[in-house]
């Protein structure tokens, strides 16, 4: 019998005869209602102040007004935390240390997250070895929020459960009599030893990893050189003289970041490293050069030997084979080895994937005493790892039939090997793990979706000694699995990929039980025991290294190229095009050519000339180009635009890789032309390559930079580094840095001093100042997207990129020497007409300058007076606001600005799919969640600009108001400031005396961009130095 | 003895009595338009129409349908908004200047050139409305107590001096317009024999008696307003100049502008005026109205503002050279020989070297060679516009922003709907409203003079 509880209501009901009880029992209500009062009274009730229709008015008002509330918009798809995570404020970002690896380039990273949402890309600074974060890595939050990721394993078309492929893909491996995982550079020390462990259990299991950009060919010199098949490590940061011969080690060399390194190389002082490059297509590195020497790609193995030549002349060493030359570019080598001697410490790169050329670049920095000391033997990089023989034999194998089961990991060999589409459909179980339907995975017949590498745990050893170890960020988005996860079930293994992982980083890589939350926190852990690989060897292992010399250098001199030449190069943007996909990257532009959404092939003006191509521009200034059909190696690609690149070796022709993706995502898909198809043997360069003219129309280009000279003007201030060293900055208008002096009745003034605006007191709290080094300046683009990430800047996409309606709010312009100046046409006796005209011509061989322009945040602004509704004001800690809902739109600011860094919005860029449906970071659901919530997205028909990142500042100085101490200086970064690895950009209050910035102000290369306009801006330069001789 | 003072050219030809003048001021309201008149609306209700389209898509889309970019921030739009503003010049400096220096040819002129004045100028305000990039906001600009904290507008802006004057403009012109026609209303008022028509124009002529009171006062509100329309007709060119002259981009930094642009605003509006009434004089038979007179007048003074005109485009060049600013003198260059040098060689010669030709009296007084030359003048000073607005933007200071502009179809597409909505109100005047001051044209009849005369002589009388 169910008891029937009893509750007591109170401590009354317990005593017997309680008179309070007794009262409630009888009486419902205890106390009187004073019913007769209010309603009894009539003469009360007539003096009210209440009537009765004051009361229905109030009723009727009260009834609206909760009407009227009730039809406020629901928030929709947002969702409160039920249990609050303890580390998660509402606001407040989180920073995470992480990894970024993706098969190209590696990055140890933190990441900031807010909410739960990782927004942004930074490099993780304390890292020993590749914090530092490119453009692309810096792009990267937004292929996480990619919506054409796969979201389910698919088997032939159609979903399934993971549970059941796994097992079936792990019966295939294991019964088949040939299975074979291609991947692409492993770097994961815990993954690689469960594969080679697998692989030396399972006789019909093979590994075969390659490169998207082979360098196998350098890897094989080293193997024979050293014994260890691994390039090695650079140290650049001491180094005089840098020689580079082909090779764009700012943006890709063996996959370490040597920017720094590089900046460091240069700092000012008499010891300033020198550079001098040697190259056909201008990259970037070749662009930063205090000495350019324009070269054939065949060229640069005779420059190397001819190179070898003179300093095995000079040091008595025996010669090789004599470099086939002709006198010019003979006498710039002999030039250079001179220089190498004279250098207290150098080191010579050199690019492309030619073996002998890479024994040859030993044996020169042998022969100077590179060899561990800038050149890293004993610390080698493990990002390039690929192996071109094992990879061509699999191919020869696939095509025989003799594969039954291929695991294609992370890969997309159909994009990026010639020849492997055809092969790959004589496997018969092909299996992916990708991120989506690729080029390679759509013909696979599986397909096993792993999570982005923010979604994973991960280990890398990029290079001896560094392990990283990367924590996800994020829960995954999609029914993913982790990559290593995948391979471990394939291979029989059915553990968590995190236990997995730290049980081995328990076991073999941390000392005894310690350090692993440490090592998660930090991103990283510095082994003792700097090598893993057993049987490491030096080059004194190797007997016959005269030998391996000797006959590279004959190879070289026996090398015969002939006809126009062509090398294959990454964009910093696309790299070799993995995050294809990616709008912030495909609108960012190339930083030599300026210009997005595309890859065409670069030519010398001469050269363009003679082939009757030309590039033009139309009415509204857009770029177009002609288009051709080239044949290299005996591939055929038809309607590739030609771009006239100033720097250019006659002979020569470039074109990008990691454009021409087919199956990349709405962004990506048949951006620019796909390279990697003329591309043979994992060579960087190709010969005797056919170019004709196709009869198509012109190609038309999205360029944002149509001017590439500076017609004279004084933009971009340049010294060489003996004036800068030796002769004053100031002195009386005849020192390197002055300032233009204006003559009035009170003497010669500047612009400062000759002007009638009333002057903002800036003595007064902080004043927010930008110095920019040009001489640091390296152009590579991550603060453009670090801008991009930071302060949703939206991507228009190509048409509108060609209307020149870029949004961006940071630009990096870049400028070429033009062989017109003023005193060539005061000497020549060259009109101003022609002067101009000439002027607008850039050099064939010209210098190169990278400004970075954004707002210049003027003290004395000329788009502050003339908004006609005060939408843009001036702050009291100098910066130039913008308050976008005060905005009209009248554009009257943008046209007012001499720096033209205000950008309209022209369209509706977010919600809006019909026309920027690419620019998913605003247009989808999902890319949306990218967006950084500190920062209004703006709306159609406002004007927006460089903030200075006013939200960083203004967190950072709450930040320290809540703790009642000053700003520190440095606590406050802007996004471009962070991304800068060189740091060119510097960040600051002004009014702090001891700060960075305040003596940056002071220094004496600082200049003001258009200072004779009388501006004043809160953001300034520092005088380019070049290093010539 | 009977002397007879040499006696001017009589303003109005062909004998007219004031019965003559009421009839035939009316007759193209009292009778039904011709059919030239319903082709030539039809043609601008089209235009007007697809303007109208346009401006619709823009406001729905987004100023990005036109051809800016982020270089060039105004081109067509503000180029449009220049030179109607400067055509409405013509019809202020007509009625109120020459009021004021007792230019008694004006009269069978100002009504029109009034009208014209007004309705170029609603074209005009147009542009600064729908070039905003968000329309809807657009009463910011005005200094109206808000809500948004303390929220005031920038006194500092020369755009916003336009707002002010061009709203006062147009309101004293509409005025002024107005109190001219009233008596003319009344006349048609008493005239009128349909009901409709008389209510509509006894309600317009504002119970107008025709007593000697009303004549004082009209007289004197006309004298007022006429005061106080003239110093508009400097300022507003001065002021619109002043939103390019106090900026800094070189071209448009130039101290000449203010009475550059007042010369060339009038300039352009004569040339206008000789456009409309060259067509109705002939489409209404109003020969004897505006006469061969008017025309070489007006001719004279499109000559003089042209030179001064001329004078200005020189000066600017000559300044550019002398004040040794290299983006100045780059930005002067370019004008002449960079990319679009086309432009301003249309505008050279259109602006400088056509009205020129007006020192020969043949021509002068040639009203087809007037018709082609108006125009002519106009499209000019269309392009003086474009040349400052667009080739001082295309290439400033950093060449790494250097582009060019290239309209789209919705650019022409609105400034075809402006010239079309212009026409549609014009067409629509000149079938409603008295075309000629008739109540100030009788004051200049010579009905005591030469018609008494000759009605003598035809009578046989001494």
């Amino acid at each position: 019998m169910a008891e029937v509880k009893k509750y007591w209501k109170g401590l009354e009901e317990l005593k017997e005869s309680s008179p309070i009880m007794d009262n409630l029992r009888q009486n419902e209500f205890a106390s009187e209602m004073p019913v007769e009062d209010f309603l009894g009274n009539g003469e009360m009730l007539a003096g009210a102040q209440t009537s009765r229709r004051d009361f229905l008015k109030y009723l009727g008002f009260s009834t609206a007004a909760a009407a009227l509330a009730a039809c406020e918009a629901p928030i929709v798809e947002s969702i409160p935390y039920v249990v609050k995570p303890d580390s998660v404020l509402p606001g407040v970002p989180n920073y995470y240390a992480s990894n970024y690896y993706d098969g190209h380039d590696f990055a140890s990273i933190l990441v900031k997250t807010r909410e739960g949402r990782p927004i942004k890309v930074d490099a993780n600074r304390d890292a020993p070895f590749n914090g530092s974060a490119n453009a692309r890595v810096q792009a990267a939050a937004l292929s996480l929020y990619d919506n054409s990721r796969l979201k389910s394993a698919v088997k032939e078309g159609q979903e399934v459960e993971w549970s059941s492929i796994l097992a079936e893909v792990s019966k295939e491996v294991a019964k088949a009599k040939s299975a074979v995982l291609l991947s692409n550079t492993i770097i994961s020390p815990t993954i690689s030893e469960a594969i080679s462990e697998f692989e030396l259990t399972h006789s019909n299991f093979k590994h075969i990893s390659y490169d998207a950009l082979s360098l196998s060919g350098k890897l094989d010199a080293w193997q024979e050189l050293t014994g260890r098949r691994a390039l090695p490590c650079y140290n650049i940061s001491q180094v005089g003289l840098i020689v580079s011969i082909g090779a764009d080690f700012l943006s890709d060399y063996n996959g370490q970041s040597m920017t720094s390194d590089y900046s460091k190389s240069r700092e000012l002082s008499k010891n300033m490293a020198r550079h001098i490059q040697f190259e056909s297509v201008m990259s970037l590195s070749g662009s930063n050069a205090d000495k350019r020497v324009r070269v054939k790609p065949s060229e640069q193995s005779q420059v190397l030997l001819a190179i070898y030549n003179e300093l095995a002349k000079a040091k008595g060493e025996s010669q090789l084979a004599s470099a086939n030359l002709d006198a010019k570019l003979m006498q710039d080598a002999a030039n250079t080895a001179k220089e190498l001697m004279k250098a207290s410490a150098s080191v010579v790169f050199v690019g492309g994937n030619k073996k002998e050329d890479e024994v040859l670049c030993y044996a020169i920095n042998k022969l100077l005493g590179n060899l561990d000391r800038s050149v890293l033997v004993s610390k080698r990089s493990r990002l390039r790892a690929g192996n071109d023989k094992a990879l061509n034999q699999l191919i020869a194998e696939m095509n025989a039939g003799k594969v039954d089961v291929l695991i294609l990991d992370s890969v997309n060999p159909v994009y990026n090997v010639r020849g492997f589409e055809e092969a790959l459909a004589k496997v018969k179980y092909k299996v992916a793990i990708a991120d989506r339907l690729d080029e390679t995975s759509s013909k696979s017949n599986v397909v096993l979706p792993m999570h982005h590498g923010f979604e994973s745990w991960s280990d890398a050893l990029p290079v001896d000694g560094v392990f990283n170890l990367g924590q996800p960020l994020i829960r995954p988005l999609f029914n993913t699995m982790q990559r290593e996860e995948i391979l471990l079930a394939v291979m029989g293994n059915s553990s968590k990929y995190y236990d997995y992982l730290r049980s081995y980083w328990s076991s073999n890589i941390l000392p005894m039980g310690m350090g692993w939350n440490q090592a998660v926190h930090d991103g990283f852990y510095m082994s003792e025991k700097s090598e893993i690989e057993a049987g490491e060897a030096s080059s004194e292992l190797v007997t016959n290294y005269d030998e391996i010399v000797a006959s590279s250098g004959k190879q070289i001199s026996t090398a015969k190229a002939a006809g126009i030449e062509i090398s294959f190069y990454q964009k910093a943007s696309m790299g070799v095009g993995i995050l294809s996909n990616n709008p912030w990257l495909q609108e960012m532009p190339d930083p030599l050519t300026r210009a997005s959404w595309d890859n065409y092939l670069t030519m010398s003006a001469s050269q363009a000339k003679e082939l009757g191509l030309e590039n033009s521009n139309t009415s509204n200034g857009s770029l177009n180009g002609s288009k051709v059909d080239i044949t290299v190696n005996g591939i055929t690609l038809t309607e590739v635009p030609v771009y006239i690149q100033p720097g250019q070796t006659y002979g020569t022709v470039g074109l990008a890789l990691g454009y021409g993706r087919t199956m990349a995502g709405k962004a990506g898909n048949n951006v620019g032309v796909n390279a990697f198809v003329l591309l043979q043997d994992g060579m960087h360069s190709a010969s005797d390559v056919r170019i004709e003219k196709s009869a198509s129309d012109d190609h038309e280009f999205a360029c944002v930079q149509l001017h590439h000279t500076m017609m004279g003007r004084d933009i971009v201030r340049e010294v060489t580094l003996d004036t800068f060293l030796n002769k004053p900055a100031k002195a009386n208008g005849e020192g390197w840095n002055e300032r233009t002096t204006y003559e009035t009745y009170e003497g010669a003034l500047t612009s400062d001093d000759a002007n009638l605006w009333k002057d903002f007191d800036h003595k007064t709290g902080h004043f927010w100042n930008l110095s920019i080094d040009l001489t640091k300046c390296i152009g590579c683009g991550a603060c453009v997207i670090a801008c991009h990430a930071e302060n949703n800047v939206p991507v228009v996409g190509k048409d509108e990129v060609r209307r020149s309606r870029d949004m961006h709010w940071l630009r990096i312009d870049r400028y070429f020497s033009s062989d017109m100046n003023e005193e060539v046409a005061q000497e020549g006796n060259i009109g101003a007409i022609d002067m101009f005209n000439a002027m607008e011509e850039p050099s064939e061989s010209p210098e190169v300058v990278f400004q970075p322009v954004m707002c210049q945040h003027c003290n004395h602004a000329p788009c502050e007076t003339v908004c006609p509704v005060a939408a843009t004001t001036h702050s009291a800690e100098g910066l130039n606001h913008m308050a976008y809902n005060r905005c009209i739109g009248t554009r009257y600011c943008a046209n007012n600005c001499p720096y033209k860094v205000r950008r309209f919005n022209w369209f509706l860029y977010h919600d809006n799919q019909d026309q920027f449906d690419v620019n998913y970071a605003m247009n989808d659901d999902l890319g949306k969640m990218v967006l950084n919530p500190d920062v209004t997205v703006r709306s159609r028909g406002v004007m927006e600009k460089c903030s200075m990142c006013i939200q960083r500042i203004q967190y950072g100085k709450l930040e320290a108001k809540k703790e009642g101490r000053p700003v520190a200086d440095g606590e406050i970064q802007t996004a471009c400031a962070q991304a800068c690895d060189t740091g060119a950009i510097r960040f600051g209050d002004a009014n702090d005396s001891q700060s960075e910035i305040a003596k940056l102000k002071k220094d004496d290369r600082m200049y003001h961009l258009l200072d004779e306009v009388g501006t004043q801006p809160s953001v300034f330069y520092q005088t380019k130095v070049r290093n010539k001789a | 003895m009977h002397y007879e003072s040499p006696i001017r050219e009589p303003l109005i030809l062909g004998d007219k009595n004031y019965h003559d003048v009421t009839v035939e001021v009316a007759r193209p309201i009292e009778t039904a338009p011709p059919r030239s008149w319903w082709i030539a609306f039809s043609i601008s209700l089209l235009l007007f129409l697809w303007g109208v389209g346009n401006i619709l898509y823009t406001i729905g889309t987004g100023i990005g349908t036109w051809g800016l970019n982020k270089t060039v921030g105004w081109a067509w739009d503000i180029t449009n908004f220049v030179w109607w503003v400067g055509i409405g010049h013509a019809g202020t400096l007509i009625s109120a200047v020459l009021l004021l220096f007792r230019q008694k040819w004006r009269m069978s002129i100002n009504r029109s050139a009034e009208a014209m004045t007004i309705f170029s100028v609603i074209q005009a305000a147009l542009f600064p409305g729908i070039h905003m990039g968000r329309i809807w906001l657009a009463y910011f600009v005005f200094p109206i107590p808000n809500q948004f904290g303390s929220l005031w507008v920038n006194f500092n802006s020369p755009l916003l001096w336009d707002v002010f004057a061009i709203s006062t403009y147009f309101s004293v012109s509409v005025v002024f317009w107005y109190v001219g026609l009233i008596p003319d209303f009344a006349m048609l008022r008493d005239r009128a024999i349909k009901p409709v028509q008389k209510h509509v124009y006894t309600i317009l002529s504002f119970g107008w008696g025709g007593k000697a009171k009303h004549w004082q006062r009209f007289e004197e509100v006309s004298l007022v307003l006429a005061g106080l329309a003239t110093p508009l007709v400097l300022s507003v060119h001065t002021i619109v100049s002043m939103d390019f002259a106090t900026s800094v981009i070189p071209g448009w930094h130039t101290t000449i502008f203010p009475p550059y642009f007042v010369a060339g605003a009038i300039f352009s509006g004569f040339a206008m005026v000789q456009t409309l009434l060259i067509i109705m004089r002939k489409m209404f038979r109003m020969e004897h109205y505006i006469t061969i007179q008017h025309i070489e007048m007006m001719n004279i003074v499109i000559m003089l503002t042209g030179s001064i005109v001329g004078v200005a485009y020189i000066t600017e060049l000559f300044i550019a050279w002398y004040s040794g600013v290299e983006y100045e003198q780059y930005a002067f260059l370019n004008r002449a020989t960079g990319p679009y040098a086309w432009a301003y060689w249309s505008m050279m010669t259109c602006n400088v070297f056509s009205p020129q030709l007006m020192w020969v009296k043949k021509w002068r007084t040639n009203i087809m060679f007037t018709f082609i030359i108006s125009i002519v003048v106009n499209i000019g000073m269309w392009f003086e516009r474009f040349v400052i607005i667009v080739t001082s933007l295309h290439r400033d200071y950093l060449p790494s922003s250097w582009t060019m502009f290239s309209p789209t179809f919705v650019d022409i597409g609105i400034y075809l709907g402006t010239i079309g909505f212009f026409f549609v109100l014009f067409l629509l005047y000149a079938r409603t409203f008295p075309v000629i001051a008739q109540a100030e044209l009788k004051t200049i009849l010579k009905s005591s003079g030469e018609s008494q005369k000759k009605h003598h002589t035809e009578d046989g009388h001494h």
